[in-house]
């Protein structure tokens, strides 16, 4: 029997597009690593995290940019997720080699497509599609949530004033793609 | 109708999956002896009161929490939002079990 070797390859590589100044694209090597913290365990989980990051595990709904650029968003009391950007298929030993075994951790990152929404109109665009108030009080720096858009389980992010980083399901990443480029369309 | 979460805030019910009465999380000891009996009120036997409920909602476009709702069934307000799981562990403390 053919031996095949499948590799995994990102359903939005090199989407880039502009809409005036405001720019929807997907970013490159965009690795994604689940940490849950084992029950019982939470005080040595939270404990190796400090050590490996150097930043406390943030509240949930709340994400931290640790000293080596990773980004680590808290989902609920006992899920978070780090992002990093990393080339290859080994995202998750290099989140185990960093916190030993006081987590269990799940390579998310084919699971996920991410879209960065950046410039003006970001938030308008938004606005139309996601149920959560993302008024930049309400929706602060860094914060972060699960949420639906367009029927779609989406994670979304504040990275910075007028960006965000939106994460759906990789199977639908075209007719994820295609909501939020038709929500950007409508308001420019 | 929404739904104010007590860690992540108020999100839309749409969110959330129902799942029921809140006195799921009471199972019965399966080794009591009248545990028969127990299991088939468990099971099958629900209150249907026009006004205040207790209820079963989960986050599943969310979180993933199983929250504890107390809902008013006539008028759909809701008084109280608590995590299940800290429900079920004062409970559990109620019983003299657990840590």
């Amino acid at each position: 029997m053919a031996e095949f070797t499948l590799t995994a390859a990102p359903p939005l590589a090199g989407h880039d597009e502009t809409f005036g100044d405001t720019r929807l694209h997907a970013p490159q090597d965009f690795a994604i690593v689940s940490v849950a913290l084992p029950l019982g365990g939470e005080t040595a989980a939270k404990k190796a995290i400090k050590t490996a990051y150097g930043v406390e595990l943030p509240a949930p709904g709340k994400s931290v940019v640790a000293k080596g650029k990773e980004r680590i968003l808290r989902l609920a009391p006992d899920l978070a997720f780090v992002f990093f950007t990393h080339a290859g298929a080994d995202a998750e030993t290099i989140v185990a080699d960093k916190l030993k075994d006081k987590a269990y951790l799940t390579d998310q990152t084919d699971v996920w497509t991410a879209l960065e929404l950046s410039g003006p109109m970001a938030r308008a665009a938004l606005e139309r599609i996601c149920p959560l108030d993302l008024y930049t009080d309400a929706f602060a720096l860094n914060d972060g949530a699960r949420t639906v858009m367009e029927h779609l389980g989406t994670i979304i992010l504040r990275t910075d004033d007028d960006t965000y980083l939106l994460l759906s399901a990789s199977s639908s990443a075209d007719s994820f793609l295609h909501a939020i480029e038709t929500s950007i369309k409508n308001v420019i | 109708m929404i739904i104010d979460h007590p860690l992540l805030g108020p999100r839309d019910a749409a969110e959330f999956v129902y799942l029921g009465d809140a006195s799921l999380i009471d199972r019965p000891d399966w080794q009591a002896p009248d545990a028969m009996e127990k299991f088939h009120a468990y099971g099958y036997l629900r209150d249907n009161p026009a006004g205040e409920h207790q209820e079963l909602w989960y986050h599943e476009q969310g979180d993933r929490s199983w929250l504890v709702v107390t809902r008013d069934t006539v008028t759909h307000t809701i008084t109280k939002v608590e995590l299940a799981r800290d429900v079920a562990r004062g409970k559990t403390k109620a019983r003299g079990r657990g840590k």
